[in-house]
């Protein structure tokens, strides 16, 4: 017998908010039913939030239910770190386990949505953790020894290499305390190598209008027409997508993409696939010029992913450009967006994590991975020392001479930075696993160790250390709006390549080391992904 | 309870340190006699050798060294006795006997202490645990 007392809350859902056509009443009368057409499945990155509108119980989330009941829980109010918007999330866990997660209402941000890879990514929390510091024998197999011990092979090989050859590497997930001490830690040992993933080379950290979201997520409803570059909000960052979803439904905004083919759940034009296309945008030769043009609060968003490129400079002065033609930036209206990809990203640039040289890597004696599992270790000398510093033994560990088992967004207190600039902070919902220690207490106790110590021993101190270099971090639940809009840099040289965008997340549900753990997401991609 | 009462006989005192080293000398060899007793009542000889008990005893006896009142040394002795004869009537256990003589006073965790000197607080609180 089925709960449903038709209400039809998750059909409105699916088609208003979500986006798609996918549920819908079959059968009248006494045979009315929920469900999807032909035995399809609903095919959408929001498709978790039907739990929590459903009033009956009706439809229940397959990993949670009839696991715990409601009063054994302990919720824990945090934030979601698997993308770059930092949703709020409660975490509801029994014990040391972490039983589900579940959305908060935050207006600003994720209304009171969460997309499927952050409700569903936490069993992953449970699979391939690292639990004990081991160090890698000569015979290529990790021996487990003690936090002393680890931190002294640590401690001497770094300090035996030249302070240039040390390279420090900032992970998709990282707070931004444990990025702080990080950039110390290297700076006192003698290097500036020090970045975050996915900023690619020569990032802009200098103006905050060149990484943040400027219009502010909420902000985006105002918008009427839209111009997505290399960006495909709906898996780069689904609560965003929502937004402009909502933004087209209520206003009829236009929307123009270029990038590879996508899926929208919106009308969207897809102009081109590469720079030439933004060019004749910027030159007023393209037909989409006249909407931007005629738009009363155009907005242009530019995808993280373009970070990555080779000729991201002269890119983004096309894009300067094309706001400068629309005329995107006023003082009343920001529209000139950039969309973050992780949730460690804004806090690095903040912070200043930028590499003094282009092509560390190569010539890297020594590599401090803190929780990095997506640099590219090709090219990086096969005896070089590498330590990897994380809670998930994933792809970085292949590669790791000494691991250092740290804990989870879910397990520490830390301060994250969305795409738009608000910093927020995590709690701990349940204790940490095994002999695993909190990123920061790592680094600082590594720095002890090397003879170098950091001055301070609690998060107060670290934040207090944090004030002085980027005081908008500490201002929790505030977004921090960006200053200054006007283009400081000088014209670019570059040459822009004819090669065409490509997309920046592959799979939306595995893109860090907690959902590549997880089996419910590697079972949504397996079942969602092969589809399409 | 009848065997303590057998061995709580206090004997009179000695009446000299010469006395009292001699008395010593003969709960040693006491002692070292019944060593292979200990060892077979208590299963001991796949954990411990009978030179390593006696050199335990011995060094147990050697803390004391620089006591030199003669009462202080009968008090010492009469708990010494007490002691071996607490472990001869099996009032003591196996478990007791490894956790006091075999692995030593320290237990199963090693002595950092010298290691430890010159460390800040903060690093000695992170080896032991995270929340702190």
């Amino acid at each position: 017998m089925t709960r449903c007392i038709q209400c039809t809350r998750c059909v409105r859902f699916a088609s208003e908010v979500a986006g798609v056509q996918d549920l819908g009443m079959l059968g009248r009368g006494s045979g009315e039913e929920i469900g999807t057409y032909v035995e399809k499945l609903m095919t959408s990155e929001l498709s978790g939030n039907v739990i929590d509108i459903c009033p009956v119980g009706a439809l229940t989330s397959k990993p949670f239910a009839f696991k715990a009941r409601n009063w054994e829980l302990k919720g824990t109010e945090t934030i979601d770190v698997t993308d770059a918007v930092g949703s709020n999330i409660r975490i509801d866990s029994r014990g040391l386990e972490v039983m589900r997660i579940i959305p908060r209402l935050n207006e600003d941000i994720n209304e009171e949505w969460i997309s499927d890879k952050t409700r569903f990514c936490y069993d992953g929390l449970k699979r391939q953790r690292l639990n004990d510091p081991m160090i890698r024998g000569p015979d290529g197999r990790f021996k487990s020894v003690s936090w002393r011990d680890a931190l002294a092979i640590v401690a001497e090989v770094a300090l035996q290499v030249k302070p240039e050859e040390i390279v420090g590497v900032a992970g998709r997930l990282s707070d931004a305390e444990s990025m702080i001490a990080l950039k110390d830690f290297l700076n006192r040992m003698g290097s500036n190598n020090v970045w975050c993933e996915g900023n690619g080379v020569r990032p802009n950290a200098d103006l905050r209008s060149g990484y943040l979201l400027n219009s502010s997520i909420s902000g985006l409803e105002k918008a009427d027409v839209f111009l997505l570059v290399g960006t495909q909000p709906r898996i780069e960052a689904p609560m965003v997508n929502a937004r402009i979803h909502k933004t087209v439904r209520a206003n009829h905004a236009e929307v123009g993409y270029i990038g590879p083919p996508t899926d929208f759940n919106y009308n969207c034009k897809n102009l081109g696939t590469g720079p030439q296309t933004l060019l004749e945008i910027a030159e007023g030769r393209h037909p989409f010029c006249s909407a931007l043009l005629a738009a009363k609060n155009p907005a242009i968003i530019v995808g993280a992913g373009l970070f990555e490129r080779k000729d991201k400079d002269s890119i983004l002065s096309v894009v300067n450009s094309i706001a400068k033609l629309g005329n995107v930036v006023r003082p009343d209206w920001n529209g000139l967006n950039f969309l973050l990809l992780h949730a460690a990203q804004a806090a690095s640039l903040d912070l200043g994590l930028v590499p003094e040289s282009d092509n560390s890597i190569e010539s890297a004696k020594f590599l401090y991975l803190m929780g990095a599992d997506d640099v590219e270790l090709d090219e990086l000398p096969s005896d070089a020392f590498v330590v990897y510093q994380g809670h998930h033994g994933d792809r970085s560990v292949y590669r790791a001479n000494v691991i250092l088992p740290a804990s989870a967004f879910s397990e520490k207190e830390g301060t994250y930075e969305n795409t738009e600039g608000c910093s927020q902070q995590t709690l701990p919902a349940v204790p940490t696993v095994g002999d695993a220690r909190d990123d920061w207490k790592i680094i600082r106790a590594l720095s002890e160790v090397a003879g170098v110590c950091l001055p301070y021993d609690n998060l107060s101190g670290i934040r207090s250390r944090i004030s002085v270099v980027a005081p908008n971090l500490l201002r929790v639940d505030e977004r921090e709006p960006a200053l200054i809009h006007t283009d400081l840099k000088p014209d670019c040289q570059q040459k822009l390549s004819t090669e065409p965008f490509s997309s920046a997340v592959d799979n939306f549900y595995m893109t860090d080391s907690i959902t590549r753990a997880s089996k419910i997401m590697a079972q949504c991609s397996a079942s969602l992904l092969s589809k399409k | 309870m009848a065997f303590v009462v057998r061995s709580a006989r206090v004997p009179p005192n000695s009446a000299t340190f010469e006395e009292a080293r001699q008395r010593t000398l003969e709960f040693f060899r006491k002692a070292c006699r019944s060593i292979p007793t200990i060892m077979q009542i208590h299963n001991l000889e796949d954990v411990v050798t009978i030179s390593q008990l006696r050199s335990t005893i011995s060094s147990e006896i050697r803390k004391q060294a620089h006591i030199t009142n003669p009462k202080v040394i009968d008090m010492l002795l009469f708990k010494g006795f007490e002691e071996l004869n607490n472990i001869l009537e099996q009032a003591k256990q196996r478990h007791h006997l490894i956790g006091q003589y075999v692995i030593g006073r320290e237990g199963l965790v090693q002595d950092h202490r010298t290691k430890d000197q010159g460390i800040s607080d903060f690093l000695k609180n992170f080896y032991s645990s995270n929340y702190f």
